[in-house]
């Protein structure tokens, strides 16, 4: 009773305990983040995962609101994109005659190569559902997950370019790490000139170029795609174009459509079968006449083990 | 204490947690992927002092540790660190409450916005002690200063629709407690 004639005096200590214990409690997370941080980032996949979807019927109303407003101000300018994709098609189906020629004398060659692709690049696609939600992380959220084997590190493309990798994994959600995100290294090749380098995001459309060897190579337009280095991503996935940017540094225009993410594919990259032991890819388990002491399949064995 | 709250203050409990459930809906909206060079004010945290600071009795401070935290891990923050800067920071302004009902809009603003300030600087620095890495400088002055700046239109319409209003002097709770 007298709690409730005024319950701040006398309500006062226990308060701040109660306070106290949630801003240790609180700071405690952070540590436990700090030294553990994939568990921990574990439990916010799992978070999102659980809390997210629950957003869904909120979101739908704010969304179909935002689409509403897009779609009638491209009513309006219905007329010029006509003429403009009437245009477009136009150079577009010169384009096509010369890339179904391309596939026929690619595919020509690649047979008399005897070349064998990589039949293991399959895809799932997934429908983003939500974004980052603030301006310093950049990723989405799509609505597949460990479920449907979604792994962490694969890439992910909408329809023309690569959009990012995976990068933490729930049950029915995944997220994926934008080209863009500051915390974002891809390894790439620029084409023709071959040069390696890595595509740092640095929260900027058009991230930089960085670890060129020789940037007297590389010329603006010139392609970029991933490099597979380091065996992080499969090679040749294509990423943009190279371009200066106003600072005189060499950025690149990604070929994805960052305007407008609807649907994504995760590529399931395989990662490549490593190669331990190289000589008995030639000679396997070859049978070695003489002193056990020379034996040089046992000398590189160890070498190998060493490095 | 809690069970003889009247339905009122629940009622308004709730409609805060509902509120913070929207600010964060709106914010993942998956409208535009292009990254701004522009930062918008942290709607969420304007509100939250807002509430505190006009009616600390319809924000306890559990909402606000949980709020956050979940705020902490959806928007890719260290989880708990803004967190237990934005509880501290209630924690003062509900002590401050009744010397802050007295003063004009303005000095209720100034104080908000050292709050505010002092967060965003000890959180960078916490986060720079530990060498966790560091969002966009520009972009965190950016958004401090927008919240700065929205923190006005929040409070009308926390007044205007939710009813978070200054208590009046010599107005009393339901059981004639002082407020």
């Amino acid at each position: 009773m007298a709690q409730d004639k005024n319950s701040d005096e006398f309500a006062g200590p226990l308060r701040r305990l109660l306070v106290g214990v949630l801003v240790l409690a609180l700071i405690g997370l952070f540590a436990l983040w700090r030294i553990d941080s994939p568990r921990v980032e574990r439990m916010r996949a799992a978070a999102i995962d659980t809390f997210v979807p629950s957003f869904d019927w909120a979101m739908a109303p704010i969304t179909g609101t935002a689409n509403l407003i897009s779609d009638f101000q491209s009513y309006q300018q219905l007329r010029t994109q006509n003429q403009e994709l009437r245009r477009e098609l136009q150079r577009m189906s010169a384009w096509k005659e010369a890339a179904v020629q391309l596939r026929q004398e690619n595919a020509k060659l690649l047979d008399l190569n005897n070349v064998s692709l990589d039949p293991q690049l399959t895809v799932i696609t997934g429908v983003v559902i939500t974004d980052s939600g603030s301006p310093f992380r950049q990723s989405v959220l799509i609505n597949v997950g460990s479920r449907d084997g979604i792994i962490d590190g694969w890439p992910t493309m909408d329809g023309i370019g690569l959009v990012g990798r995976i990068a933490g994994v729930g049950q029915e959600t995944s997220r994926v790490m934008l080209l863009t995100d500051t915390s974002s290294r891809i390894p790439v090749t620029v084409q023709p000139s071959g040069q390696r380098a890595i595509l740092a995001g640095d929260n900027t459309l058009n991230p930089p170029l960085e670890f060129l060897e020789d940037d007297t190579l590389v010329r603006p337009g010139d392609r970029v795609v991933s490099s597979g280095d380091g065996g992080v991503f499969p090679a040749d996935l294509l990423v943009g174009q190279v371009a200066l940017g106003t600072d005189g540094q060499l950025r690149v225009r990604l070929a994805a459509d960052y305007q407008r993410l609807e649907f994504l594919r995760v590529l399931r990259s395989q990662p490549h079968e490593p190669i331990p032991d190289p000589d008995n890819l030639l000679a396997p388990e070859a049978e070695f006449f003489g002193p056990a002491g020379i034996n040089p399949a046992a000398a590189t064995t160890a070498e190998v083990g060493d490095g | 204490m809690a069970e003889r709250a009247d339905s009122r203050i629940w009622g308004h409990r709730f409609a805060f947690l509902a509120l913070a459930f929207l600010i964060l809906a709106a914010q993942l909206v998956p409208l535009n992927f292009r990254p701004s060079g522009f930062a918008g004010p942290d709607v969420l945290l304007a509100a939250t002092l807002v509430w505190v600071i006009r009616k600390p009795a319809f924000l306890p401070v559990l909402a606000v540790a949980a709020v956050y935290l979940l705020a902490d891990l959806i928007l890719l923050r260290p989880p708990g660190l803004w967190a237990a800067l934005v509880v501290l920071l209630t924690e003062v302004l509900r002590r401050q409450h009744r010397e802050l009902r007295n003063l004009p809009l303005l000095a209720e603003w100034g104080t908000v916005a050292v709050g505010i300030v002092v967060i965003s600087v000890a959180y960078r620095l916490i986060l720079a002690l530990v060498l966790a890495p560091l969002p966009p400088l520009g972009l965190t002055i950016m958004q401090a200063a927008a919240t700065i700046v929205v923190y006005p239109l929040v409070v009308l319409v926390a007044h205007y629709i939710f009813g978070v209003r200054r208590v009046a002097p010599g107005e009393v709770g339901a059981r004639g407690q002082r407020l």
